[in-house]
């Protein structure tokens, strides 16, 4: 019997294209999206060469110190992309937002730029910063100490950032989240198919003389193996054609997979049970959760995770979307496995209480109306 | 009225997804919103930082964390790694810096103790590096002569204070526009979402096959309902495209107000109109209502990421801004930011806003065309 | 002959209206019962206690003599019903339809195959087994509704109202493969608000209004205690009041009505009936357009009973 349904559930569930396009089709559409949207973020924001112009006059011609440096710091350092011009050209140039701004030396360096910002803000302290070692020569020149090399002295930094800081990452994250949770539509829709008070269909096996739960056990296996199949189509789609990173520990990450797709399978069959609605209705309060708890994991901006993790941890603690984006974070960007497990026994404990609240519904035979 | 009403309708019916595009075009206005006031004199930026100090009594420490708080945001975040750790993750600060115990004594006698930093690698972290290796050197170049620790902070800091004049040559305030601009880029998705959805969904059941037989014997002639469905669905845009630019005004306030506002709220027009011609055309292509969703979904979010809605067009990669180009958003928002950087609006300065909307305006016929043939050719058939 | 089904003092109520009211019936083996009603008198509700989808609130309901329940999973693997919505997945193709819905009974393929193609036949979808339930018509859609709910060859049948918009051919070729399901010895209950088919179909009837039984038997017996043999309908030009108070005198008449122009005199008993009405008609100058007799119906049975007609 379970057999025979699990074939049957299989081919409803396989001929539906409006579910097909949900479940396999817009998480992958979406993940392009999310590729040629986000692939160049991270790298622009990366301090990019700088384009300023320097005015050419007698001052700055005389001040050999700052001529060397600025040499140094567009030839050598690669921070400044440096024009020498006039002071109308340097106007130009500035207006049509072609430099970031423009020195001049006159009584000292003045800065002309269009307004207050990242790039203007790091041509000022360079600027600065040239212009306090310039002091610093004077005063040990002075001071007879004239072989003093500054660039030799500096401070004992030690870089001891994590790897794996691509925050985009998170944005593939929803998605599997986002897919794992639509599977659910799978679900409830072939659950729904097996309740009498919902359903013609329902109502005709439930006179059937086949028992219950081996017809609901054979349905929801066909529709979990939809659901994995999507997933993995994803995760190979994400993994080898968009360069999504998981970190890496596989196995892990089939677990955290297929754990996330239980939880969506649950949230189907506890939505298709509970609610009273017809179908269209259920798939959109279904679609409805699956959006709000990825907007609440960061689907929609990042740093709506970080905040709901800092300020209201209860919500995203009880958010299925969450548990799925903040486990593959943890196997990417942490080292112990704690966050993880974590994430995973949440999942396990959402995925048991969705199907405890449906229990009664689907053991159901008999009822007041249908 | 009879067709106004139908429509009416549906429109009721398929509420919940009119104001889901709603709330989302305002919860995106809303937290866009930067609070910045006017500024006419040079700002810093200023990157975000936390400090984990072990060195609390020494005074060279407290003179370099004095010099990093004038200079930066020092943020207040646990004083956990997994809270430091996902605080640069989400780049809710840029640098971190440990300062090890004794710093300031070890300093004082002669060594030069490690500084740990932990770092983002995108801008405001370079320039908070940038920082600290400044004052470090400064630091370790002053040490070479001063030997007392008093004596050394006054030199460092004497040094430090050397800055250049800057000057702000452009007057326009970028933040309003900055503001305006991503409102109504954003509002691109909802507009197109909201009008496609619906004009689709209305029409599809219109067309449904027992209605249509039952339009084409009631009393009315076919082509007079026609105009009057395509009548309806036209101001229906223009009350969407209405209720978006009264949310924009209460957002936005008085930058509305201005011929710049005027010309963004063209723009939206436009835009609305040219949504309103693709709705009629896919609606004319697709056959299964329950089609509708996932059509609109992939349009409306395809056109928004490709074209710069969410993210800002700048940092999209030039190829994606060059596939962007076949889309009517992409013209649209290039309009939007025009519009935040134009200091004078003249017919000069106007002119590549009037060749943005020239195309968007070519778009609309273009589908219009479309769907007329596509049409007449389908009748043929069907 | 045994009692198949045993309905006894059943009372179904919702909110605010007893759908079935202390409703008692039984049927036998082999019978074809009818369930004459009109919309809303509790004919499916009652099908629903009975194959116990409904919790009911008094009585007791026994199926092949043993008390229904949603588990009695014997008794269930011999039922087979026809709802009166079509009940059929939208995704599987006629075949495949038949085949889930029999694959709940019948796990022996090879049987199965058979039984499918017997159900087929039955209904007359040889043509159509690869067809998706869109592509079929009203009527063939009800067809694939009724070998869906028969394939397994149930002892027991429920029918409800399987002829509801369907189109004269289908409705004959489902009529017909009702009375072929009845010779097979299946028992059948069938819910209708058409009396016709009732009448040509039943062995015997229940006539149901608001959950409560009105009257019972097979159709002969229903129309005597409509207290009427025949009845004549003639359509006049214009009658005098005095014509219809002699037509009133004839012995056999049991009640006269005229409603504009349509006169319609019904009889207790019937023999030379329609000639005496003409020659009085003749007699008195009447003209008449058309004048005709006929049987009473079960229609003429329920509005004896309840005042109103079986059909809104």
């Amino acid at each position: 019997m379970l057999w025979h349904n699990f074939k049957y559930s299989l081919k409803v569930l396989l001929k539906n294209k409006i579910l097909l396009f949900w479940t396999f089709a817009f998480p992958i559409i979406l993940g392009i999206f999310f590729h040629m949207a986000f692939s160049d973020i991270e790298s622009s924001e990366k301090l990019d060469v700088i384009k300023i112009a320097i005015i050419n006059n007698e001052e700055f011609d005389r001040d050999m110190f700052s001529k060397e440096a600025f040499k140094m710091l567009s030839e050598e350092e690669k921070i400044f992309s440096i024009t020498y011009t006039d002071i109308e050209e340097a106007k130009e140039l500035l207006k049509e937002e072609k430099i970031t701004g423009y020195l001049l030396f006159e009584e000292g360096v003045n800065i002309t730029v269009n307004r207050s910002g990242i790039n203007e803000t790091v041509l000022r302290y360079v600027v600065d910063e040239i212009s306090s070692n310039k002091e610093i020569m004077t005063e040990f020149y002075k001071e007879g100490n004239s072989q003093m090399n500054i660039s030799e002295l500096k401070g004992n930094i030690k870089d001891i950032s994590k790897e794996n800081l691509s925050y985009t990452m998170i944005e593939y994250y929803t998605l599997i989240a986002m897919s794992a949770l639509y599977g659910g539509i799978l679900s409830m829709f072939i659950t729904n198919y097996k309740l009498a008070n919902k359903n013609a269909v329902g109502k005709r096996t439930s006179i059937s003389p086949a028992h219950k739960g081996g017809l609901l056990l054979g349905s929801l296996l066909a529709s979990y193996l939809v659901q994995v199949v999507g997933l993995s189509l994803l995760f190979i789609f994400t993994i080898f054609c968009l360069h999504v990173d998981y970190g890496n520990n596989l196995p892990f990450m089939i677990l955290l997979g297929l754990i996330g797709s239980l939880a969506g399978l649950s949230l189907g069959v506890a939505v298709a049970t509970l609610i009273k609605a017809n179908e269209n209705t259920k798939t959109g309060i279904l679609i409805a959760i699956t959006m709000l708890g990825c907007f609440l994991s960061g689907m929609m901006g990042i740093t709506m995770k970080y905040q709901i993790d800092k300020t209201i941890p209860l919500l995203n603690k009880i958010n299925p979307a969450n548990m799925i984006t903040d486990g593959f974070y943890a196997l990417y960007y942490y080292e112990g496995l704690n966050r993880f497990l974590m994430n995973i026994i949440s999942l396990l404990a959402f995925s048991l209480v969705m199907l405890l609240l449906s229990y009664r519904g689907l053991r159901r035979q008999k009822y007041d109306s249908i | 009225m009879i067709v106004f009403k139908t429509f009416w309708n549906v429109v009721k019916k398929y509420k919940g997804t009119v104001i889901l595009y709603t709330v989302l075009l305002l919860v995106f206005g809303f937290l866009n919103m930067s609070t910045k006031d006017t500024q006419t004199d040079f700002v810093n930026s200023r990157p975000d930082i936390f400090i984990i100090n072990k060195d609390k009594d020494g005074l060279l420490t407290k003179n370099l964390i004095s010099y990093l708080g004038e200079n930066s945001n020092r943020k207040e975040i646990k004083e956990e790694e997994d809270s430091i750790n996902d605080a640069l993750f989400y780049r809710d600060i840029n640098f971190v810096i440990y300062i090890p115990e004794d710093y300031s004594k070890e300093v004082m006698e002669g060594s030069n103790p490690e500084i740990e930093i932990k770092s983002t690698g995108d801008y405001q972290a370079s320039l908070a590096s940038r920082m600290l290796e400044r004052y470090l050197q400064i630091q370790t170049i002053y040490k070479k002569k001063e030997t007392d620790e008093e004596n050394l902070i006054e030199a460092i800091n004497h040094n430090l204070k050397t800055s250049a004049k800057v000057e702000i040559a452009s007057s326009l305030d970028t933040t309003k526009t900055t503001n305006s601009s991503r409102y109504f880029n954003f509002a691109s998705y909802s507009i197109m979402a909201v009008v496609i959805f619906v004009v689709c969904l209305v029409m599809s059941s219109f067309k449904e096959k027992n209605t249509k037989k039952r339009i084409i014997i009631s009393s009315m002639n076919y082509k007079e309902h026609n105009r009057k469905l395509l009548l309806a669905s036209f101001v229906y845009s223009s009350i969407a495209w209405l209720l978006f630019i009264l949310l924009g005004a209460i957002l936005l306030k008085d930058i509305l107000f201005t011929t710049r506002g005027l010309i963004y709220m063209l723009n939206a027009y436009l835009f609305t109109f040219c949504s309103l011609t693709i709705a009629l055309l896919i609606s004319t292509l697709i056959t299964d209502k329950n089609a509708v969703s996932g059509i609109v979904n992939v349009i409306a979010l395809g056109s928004s990421f490709l074209c710069g809605a969410f993210v800002p067009s700048e940092w999209l990669p030039k190829g994606v801004l060059q596939i962007a180009h076949a889309l009517p958003a992409y013209w649209y928002i290039n309009s939007n930011d025009l519009l935040k950087t134009i200091e004078v609006i003249n017919r000069e300065s106007l002119k590549p806003i009037l060749i943005n909307s020239l195309v968007l305006i070519i778009f609309s016929v273009l589908y219009i065309i479309l769907n007329n043939i596509i049409s007449k050719y389908k009748q043929k058939i069907g | 002959m045994k009692n198949i089904v045993e309905v006894k003092n059943v009372t179904k109520e919702y909110k605010e209206l007893k759908a079935v009211d202390d409703l008692s019936f039984v049927v036998k083996e082999g019978e074809i019962l009818g369930l004459l009603g009109p919309n809303g008198s509790g004919k499916t509700t009652t099908i629903n206690c009975i194959l116990s989808l409904l919790n009911i609130n008094k009585g007791t309901i026994k199926i092949f003599g043993k008390i229904m329940k949603p588990d009695a999973y014997d008794i269930k693997k011999d039922i087979g019903v026809v709802f009166q919505e079509v009940a059929v997945f939208e995704e599987l193709t006629v075949y495949d339809n038949l085949d889930y819905f029999c694959g709940l009974y019948i796990k022996n393929k090879k049987q199965r195959k058979e039984y499918i193609e017997e159900a087929i036949a039955l209904v007359g979808l040889e043509n159509y087994k690869k067809f998706y339930p869109k592509q079929l018509s009203g009527g063939l859609l009800r067809r694939l509704n009724i070998a869906c709910g028969i394939a397994h060859k149930p002892k027991l049948i429920f029918l409800d109202e399987p002829t509801v918009a369907v189109d004269p051919q289908s409705r004959n070729n489902i009529l017909e493969g009702i009375k072929t399901l009845r010779d097979r010895g299946a028992t059948i209950i069938y819910t209708t608000h058409y009396m016709e088919e009732v009448e040509l179909l039943c062995d015997r009837i229940i006539i149901l209004d608001k959950g409560k039984v009105l009257a019972e038997g097979s159709a002969d017996e229903l129309k005597e205690l409509a207290n009427m043999d025949e009845k004549i309908t003639v359509e006049v030009d214009h009658i005098k009041e005095t014509v219809i108070e002699k037509i009133k005198y004839f012995k056999n008449v049991h009640e006269v009505s005229l409603e504009r122009n349509t006169l319609i005199v019904t009889y207790k008993k019937g023999k030379n009936n329609l000639s005496e009405l003409i020659d009085l008609l003749k007699e008195n100058k009447v003209t008449y357009s058309k004048i005709f007799s006929e049987r009473p119906t079960l229609n003429d049975v329920f509005l004896n009973l309840t005042g109103k007609e079986l059909r809104d």
